[in-house]
């Protein structure tokens, strides 16, 4: 059966394509670890492992998102909104703080979905039109821009960005525990199954009988109230509900999730790639800031130039093992 | 300006004569001193104080510290480049060696601007020098410095946290004397007549709220001059040319463009040309910042004038932190001093535009 043989392929070549991006993130740590001797530093590590926490988190809900085939622009802007509603509903305490983002954002979340799932309009259109939606939202209920809510001193709520077990902020372990949920999730449960083979063959999923409109719907919920979420934990970080954060973190999103093996083209992917892509990204950042004598414009370059690297690296791998079957 | 600030500013004057002996910028026009007061500043008497006896940092000689300095966004604007160029220039002029200067960019990344801080007091930080994004969300870095005992000064843009306790000092321009000195200096290129168009910065920016604060109240008081109409150009060269061409087909008869910065009056300029108007002539053009272009611009007579926004905050800020380390009282705002160029001067000052 050819379908067995090129599913069995893929996925050989998937299992390479994530071991490649582990290679590239070891190598990485081994050299900077070598080279500069502050990146091994507790606070480094610490702080490299919170900055990749708030990603990790949006990426989470982008991994399921493109598994199934689609995209999610939005997460950018719904996660700056989450920021600013749990900042503006923490005067009312922790359980609003929290609850109100992940309320808006499950909403324009599950619009997403069903907007792609009933619809058909394609998800790259439907959610640049909810990250328009998310930003303007956010502009009106903070007079555009002008006025920042402020999580006040003492509020249970800054624990949960604050907070710190053996120096290592919460956000850390959250993120942690969200992505091996996530990852159990895909692997171990019916709806993971839904969630690989909508994105995998999706008219055959609908043969089958798989609720694909469903899976669809879930998995936009799902990337806007993690993205929500993520923004609410910023949030309790920062003590205020910035609202010129998120601005590109859609991009940053699908790119480690892409790094971490998933396909774009749907049907393939996990959630340790992600995390794994997360790493590198974090990781990168670091070292250019290790070099410090960059110039400001050419650090984008860099960093542009290490992900197609190992992008390169990753494909180079893939082939060598396809060659090899 | 008023008295007490005028006072200031040439007290300041006097004293950054005495200390330092810079002479890269000439002192503002607006005090009339011709020798080299480079980046004077007034200091606002409003508050009290910070010292560092009172909150038990260690004495770290500017000279023999390792300084960290956060940049905000990419130096991809005459503004930050001139920024980050000041920092740099001061300590090699201190003789700070290159390797005891960290400097770190969050290219417009709040998260970033947070961990570039804190791997800047990793690596050994002793002072820090932060433009910040923005003004609330740097708390955890602040925290850290603070654990630390690391005075950080913040240059340009204020922070809404609490001067002395989670920062030292903020050093920055005066945005709404900055607006009534562009009014001024409307009034004296129109004669005292005209219909004025506003080009507004970006709306929720208190750049902007304070420049149209500053240049309203100020123009009120002429009563010959009129503003007719006012849009956002968003701080942009593109937006602020095609604003301009809408302002002229509604208001043919507009005198003067007050531009809240450089690059929409640039964008403006085109569009009057375009328009078939002269700039500089039959329609004068006021704007802030003190980019070389817009100087060049006075100086071939197709612009009026430039008030500056000065950003070479290197002398202030390490003066600033030596004193502090010398046990003086820093006050809680340190506002530096911004030059003027208009068609009598913007010739021989083009060398100090950035």
């Amino acid at each position: 059966m050819t379908a067995v043989r090129v599913r069995l392929r893929r996925g050989i070549g998937r299992g390479i394509g994530r071991q490649g991006a582990a290679v590239a993130l070891v190598v990485m740590v081994l050299v900077a670890w070598l080279s500069f001797p502050r990146f091994g530093s507790p606070d480094n590590l610490r702080d490299m492992a919170l900055q990749g926490s708030f990603l990790a988190i949006v990426a989470l809900g982008m991994t399921f998102v493109i598994i199934t085939g689609g995209i999610d622009l939005s997460v950018g802007s719904v996660y700056a909104l989450g920021g600013v509603l749990a900042a503006y509903g923490s005067q009312w305490g922790f359980v609003v703080a929290l609850v109100l983002p992940l309320a808006v954002c499950g909403l324009i979340g599950l619009l997403n979905g069903v907007l792609v799932a009933r619809t058909g309009m394609a998800p790259f259109i439907v959610t640049l039109a909810t990250l328009l939606l998310a930003r303007g939202l956010l502009l009106a209920i903070t007079s555009e821009g002008s006025t920042t809510y402020r999580i006040a001193s003492g509020s249970a709520f800054l624990e949960l960005g604050r907070g710190t077990v053996f120096g290592f902020g919460y956000p850390v372990f959250l993120a942690l525990a969200l992505c091996l949920a996530g990852g159990l999730v895909l692997r171990r449960t019916r709806f993971g199954q839904s969630v690989l083979a909508t994105g995998g063959a999706e008219q055959s999923a609908v043969l089958m009988g798989l609720p694909v409109a469903r899976t669809k719907v879930l998995v936009y919920t799902m990337s806007g109230v993690l993205s929500g979420f993520a923004g609410a934990v910023t949030a309790a970080y920062l003590e205020s509900g910035v609202t010129v954060i998120g601005v590109g973190l859609e991009l940053d999103a699908i790119s480690v999730v892409v790094i971490g093996g998933t396909l774009l083209t749907g049907g393939a992917g996990t959630v340790l790639g992600t995390v794994i892509g997360v790493g590198l990204r974090t990781v990168i950042q670091n070292v250019i800031n290790q070099i410090g004598t960059l110039d400001s414009n050419y650090q984008s370059v860099v960093s542009g130039a290490f992900l197609l690297l190992v992008v390169v690296l990753q494909r180079s791998l893939a082939t060598r093992a396809a060659r090899g079957t | 300006m008023s008295l007490p600030a005028r006072v200031g500013v040439a007290v300041l004057a006097t004293t950054a004569l005495l200390t330092s002996c810079t002479s890269r910028e000439a002192a503002p026009s607006a005090q009339g001193t011709g020798g080299p007061a480079a980046s004077a500043a007034a200091s606002q008497a409003s508050g009290p104080g910070c010292a560092r006896d009172r909150i038990g940092y260690p004495a770290v000689d500017v000279k023999n510290a390792v300084i960290g300095f956060s940049q905000s966004e990419k130096e991809a604007n005459p503004f930050r480049i001139a920024e980050t160029q000041s920092i740099k220039d001061e300590a090699a002029k201190l003789g700070i060696p290159s390797d005891k200067l960290l400097v770190t960019n969050a290219q417009s990344d709040l998260n970033k601007q947070i961990s570039d801080i804190k791997s800047l007091l990793d690596r050994g930080a002793q002072l820090l020098i932060v433009a910040p994004l923005n003004s609330d969300g740097l708390q955890p870095a602040l925290d850290a410095a603070k654990a630390k005992q690391v005075p950080v000064v913040t240059i340009d843009r204020k922070v809404t946290s609490d001067p002395c306790d989670d920062y030292l000092t903020f050093i920055g321009s005066d945005f709404v004397e900055q607006g009534k000195r562009a009014a001024q200096a409307m009034v004296a290129a129109t004669g005292g007549n005209g219909k004025v168009a506003i080009l507004l910065g970006s709306s929720g920016n208190n750049v902007t709220t304070d420049r149209t604060k500053g240049f309203k109240d100020e123009i009120a008081k002429t009563p010959g001059i009129s503003v007719v109409a006012e849009q956002t150009g968003e701080f942009d060269r593109s937006k602020g040319q095609s604003v301009m061409e809408q302002l002229i087909l509604g208001n043919p008869d507009i005198t003067a463009v007050y531009a809240e910065n450089d690059e929409m009056g640039i964008g403006a300029v085109t569009a009057l040309k375009a328009a078939g108007k002269t700039p500089g002539q039959d329609v004068k053009v006021v704007s802030i910042d003190g980019t070389r272009n817009a100087v060049q611009l006075v100086a071939d007579g197709g612009y009026d004038a430039v008030i500056e926004s000065n950003p070479r905050f290197g002398p202030l800020a390490f003066r600033t932190l030596q004193d502090f380390a010398d046990g003086k009282e820093v006050p809680p705002t340190v506002i530096i001093s911004d030059d003027e160029y208009d068609r009598s001067n913007a010739a021989q000052k083009l060398a100090n535009a950035y």
